[in-house]
């Protein structure tokens, strides 16, 4: 499903923002990727769905191979997964079902099929009952349902959260991550990235733990597989 | 999926109406500039050739010149290569042609003791000798033959409007070609514009998976149809004034010049028009999507 073997990431300007970097994450799993702000957690998701590209290393991603992906092949990968952004990234002017629809419309997909399927991932998310708000009328909390709606409405094999309760409060948060383990209980691989200690001990699950660009919750082996 | 690409497209151009009416007007003014100097290239062209058609030659002959001296000069003039042809008109069919005109006048030359008027050659010139040259060599060659008492021309005036349309026609291809960079350019922005307006959604296009052709076309759509409208505009337009021009201008005119047939743009040139309307909203699009756009 996921696989970084000796990855390193390195931008313009030093220190790296990811050194050395290797993990397997099987099929089904459900993954937390913790560490301080600037650990590099971000970096290392950006990777996955292919926005930036390892400096050294080898990724693979739902038998993609990530570091030697065509610009035209990236779309194929991004299909397969689905991904929840940090800031959400949510339409100001388009509706709550418009902005999971839209996430299918622009595969070419058909009318009728994007309206069920939209209508499946919002119920799924808990968030049905807000279809025709705009996100500017939703709690944050309910905005995060949105966007994680839009990252499951295409039913992807692993979807990629980026500090999804940053902006919520801790009950909230909690809800936001049962939501999780209940897609992950689906059958889809989910990994999490957070800062937050407290919620990944409230729902414990297995983890990565990043500093400074580095693994550091296994100094024993580099390769950690989650078998 | 066809669908998606116009909705989103008319969404674009729904989203900064003004600008978009600002882009529309300038291809629609260069394109009217420039279908405004082809009517009158065209119209001047016709005229001119007609005119052309009416350069003459007239060798008036001297009353001495016998009938087989004419008969010799007018062979030798149907020799040169300027000369499409000659033709004889004799005194009595001179005096018989200027009675005609005269009409209702002709008591003005029963006075007349003995026909004053010349036996003449009417030269025509070949079509691409209709000029001032091509005159001044007939002309050259016929001066000091004895047979021909004096020589009749006029094409100064033809080659002066010629030129004028030959400006006119610099004029009109370097003030419409200006216009055409300048809507290009206003396109290219436009579409720049859009491109950042939204820059979320084709944000979002990416991180699901959306192709290239998903992101870019609705933007191709947008700038091809900007130039298509804008150019079916001018054309519009154009010829409403035409008809304005005709009904107002021309039709009280018609007798004074000549009653010349006016033309408008042929449908193969308003289709011209049209495409280039289009290949001028693609190389537009193409500029800004491939700068500002990048998959």
């Amino acid at each position: 499903m996921i696989e970084m073997v000796n990855v390193s990431k390195a931008y313009d300007v030093s220190p790296r923002a990811l050194s050395d970097i290797n993990l397997k994450v099987e099929k089904g799993r459900f993954i937390y990727l913790t560490g301080p702000s600037g650990s590099g957690k971000t970096t290392l998701l950006k990777l996955l769905y292919a926005a930036e590209r390892p400096t050294e290393g080898k990724i693979g991603v739902n038998g993609f191979d990530v570091s030697r992906l065509k610009p035209r092949e990236i779309s194929h990968l991004r299909r397969s997964l689905g991904v929840v952004f940090q800031d959400l990234k949510l339409l100001a002017r388009r509706t709550v079902f418009e902005n999971v629809a839209f996430a299918l419309e622009v595969l070419g997909m058909e009318r009728r099929a994007v309206v069920k399927k939209t209508a499946q991932a919002l119920r799924l998310a808990k968030i049905e009952y807000k279809g025709n708000c705009l996100p500017s009328q939703l709690s944050a909390g309910e905005q995060q349902r949105v966007a994680i709606a839009r990252a499951i409405v295409n039913d992807p094999l692993l979807l990629l959260a980026d500090e999804p309760t940053g902006n919520i409060d801790l009950g909230s948060a909690k809800e936001i991550m049962h939501l999780f383990d209940e897609i992950n209980l689906r059958g889809t691989t989910v990994v999490v990235a957070t800062h937050n200690e407290e919620l990944a001990t409230a729902l414990p699950r297995e983890r990565i733990v990043l500093e400074s660009g580095r693994r550091v919750d296994s100094p024993l082996s580099k390769t950690l597989a989650f078998a | 999926m066809r669908g998606y690409f116009f909705r989103q497209a008319w969404q674009n151009l729904n989203q900064n109406p003004w600008i978009n009416a600002v882009t529309l007007g300038t291809i629609s003014l260069s394109f009217l500039i420039l279908g405004f100097f082809l009517v009158i290239f065209l119209n001047t062209k016709g005229l001119l050739e007609d005119w052309g058609g009416r350069i003459r030659v007239t060798a008036y002959l001297a009353d001495s010149a016998t009938a087989e001296r004419v008969a010799r000069v007018r062979e030798e003039i149907r020799g040169f290569n300027e000369v499409q042809e000659v033709s004889y008109r004799s005194k009595d069919a001179a005096l018989k042609a200027l009675e005609e005109k005269l009409k209702g006048q002709r008591g003005l030359l029963n006075g007349l003791p003995r026909n004053p008027l010349p036996a003449s050659l009417e030269i025509r010139l070949r079509p691409e000798y209709q000029n001032a040259v091509g005159v001044q060599r007939v002309v050259a060659k016929l001066r000091g033959k004895p047979e021909v008492e004096d020589l009749q021309y006029g094409s100064d005036w033809v080659e002066r409007f010629s030129a004028f349309v030959a400006l006119l026609q610099v004029l009109g291809l370097g003030l419409g070609g200006m216009l055409l960079v300048a809507a290009f350019f206003v396109i290219s922005n436009t579409i720049r514009l859009n491109i950042f307006a939204r820059r979320e959604e084709i944000e979002i296009m990416r991180s699901v998976g959306a192709t290239g052709l998903f992101i870019r076309a609705p933007f191709y759509i947008e700038g091809v149809l900007q130039g298509f409208l804008g150019a079916c505009l001018a054309i519009g337009l154009l010829f409403v004034l035409f008809q304005l021009f005709l009904i107002k201008v021309y039709d009280p005119l018609k007798d004074l010049l000549g009653n010349f047939p006016l033309l408008f743009l042929t449908a193969e040139q308003s289709l011209a028009m049209a495409l280039g309307g289009m290949v001028l909203g693609l190389i537009g699009t193409q500029v800004s999507v491939g700068r500002y756009l990048r998959i």
